[in-house]
């Protein structure tokens, strides 16, 4: 009886657990079907830092697409997004690479723009804002307020 | 600083490509302004300033900078605001500008042009800027052809484009305020940056 019990037991957590397999893979495959149903545009970025297949495509917080792939053209990150059906991208939108937080996962932005043309599926979006290295920034700061005189106009040491 | 470079940097470029030539000439011309002695004085600096904005005029598309920056609000102004908000913006654009070529042209040391590239009706020209201090900053002039002439409608300095940098800005504005608030703010700030402006010494 015991040992019945037992097994009972053991039976419903490994259920439980083929269960939760089962439905964390029909989350991700509802995914890969929004990102095939959708419509391909592409843009290019000078610094594509971060970015890979399945990073997130925003506007105004809300995910509206995925990137499908990355890869390099003329030294340039070359990147390929599928959008959901629907969003019109004016022909001036900016797509800019962005981090959530100081160290979190990249995302692109899509902020829409003012021209009355809009970006056909298959299209480029023209106007891109690469990934900011902020080490660069915070060193060329440091080294520019080290290279400036000092309150007495004496040069830096 | 880095606003001196929209000037200084192309001119000092080696590259001889069809878009970057133009802006050079442009560039070219302020600075020649810049330089000329009978310009130099107290009583001839806003004669300077108003040759500066024509020759800017002719190379900016301030209407495309403005329209832009103003992104999908700008659809929902009627003729007029549109006409006033290109006024007001690029009037504050053009004496940000001037106040800040005329305070650090000085620090400028080298320019190398890094390349052009045209696709369709739009161009890229990179540079790159090196201060006194050594320092190299990344720049980038985005172009459109309007007729013979190449217009700047953007520009890329450390990645940061100018355009973007606004359309953030009113977004946040608007999403907390009015137009009407916005346009106040710009006309307010219109007299402070030629205050600013006219403040600094030959």
């Amino acid at each position: 009886m015991k040992k019945a019990y037992l097994e009972f037991v053991v039976g419903l957590f490994l259920a439980i657990g083929i269960g939760c397999l089962a439905w964390l893979s029909i989350r991700l495959a509802r995914k890969e079907f929004f990102t095939r149903s959708g419509y391909e545009l592409q843009a290019a970025f000078s610094n594509g830092t971060g970015l890979r297949r399945g990073t997130p495509v925003v506007i105004a917080g809300v995910e509206i697409g995925r990137v499908a792939s990355v890869g390099l053209e003329d030294y340039e990150a070359k990147v390929h997004m599928v959008l959901q059906q629907g969003v019109v991208l004016q022909s001036d939108t900016i797509a800019s690479i962005k981090t959530k937080g100081m160290i979190g996962e990249k995302y692109i932005e899509l902020t829409p723009g003012a021209s009355d043309k809009t970006i056909k599926p298959g299209g480029v979006i023209r106007e891109t804002q690469p990934a900011m290295d902020l080490e660069a920034l915070i060193g060329k700061y440091i080294q520019g307020n080290l290279a400036k005189p000092d309150d007495k106009g004496q040069p830096p040491r | 600083m880095l606003l001196a470079v929209v000037v200084v940097g192309v001119n000092l470029c080696a590259c001889a490509d069809e878009a970057t030539d133009q802006v050079r000439a442009t560039t070219d011309k302020i600075l020649a302004l810049m330089a000329d002695p009978a310009l130099n004085y107290e009583a001839h600096i806003s004669e300077r300033r108003q040759l500066i904005r024509k020759e800017l005029h002719q190379r900016v598309d301030w209407a495309m900078v403005a329209r832009s920056s103003l992104g999908h609000h700008w659809a929902k102004r009627s003729r007029a605001e549109q006409t006033e908000f290109v006024s007001l913006f690029s009037r504050l654009l053009e004496e940000t500008f001037i106040d800040k070529f005329e305070t650090h042209q000085g620090e400028l040391a080298k320019v190398e042009c890094l390349g052009e590239k045209i696709i369709d009706d739009y161009a890229s020209v990179k540079a790159q800027v090196t201060t006194k201090d050594q320092i190299v900053h990344p720049v980038e002039y985005r172009l459109h052809k309007s007729g013979k002439d190449w217009r700047i409608y953007d520009v890329l300095i450390e990645g940061v484009s100018l355009v973007k940098n606004y359309r953030d800005q009113f977004d946040e504005i608007l999403a907390k305020s009015s137009y009407e608030k916005l346009v106040a703010d710009l006309r307010a700030k219109i007299p402070q940056a030629v205050a600013v402006a006219a403040s600094i010494p030959p």
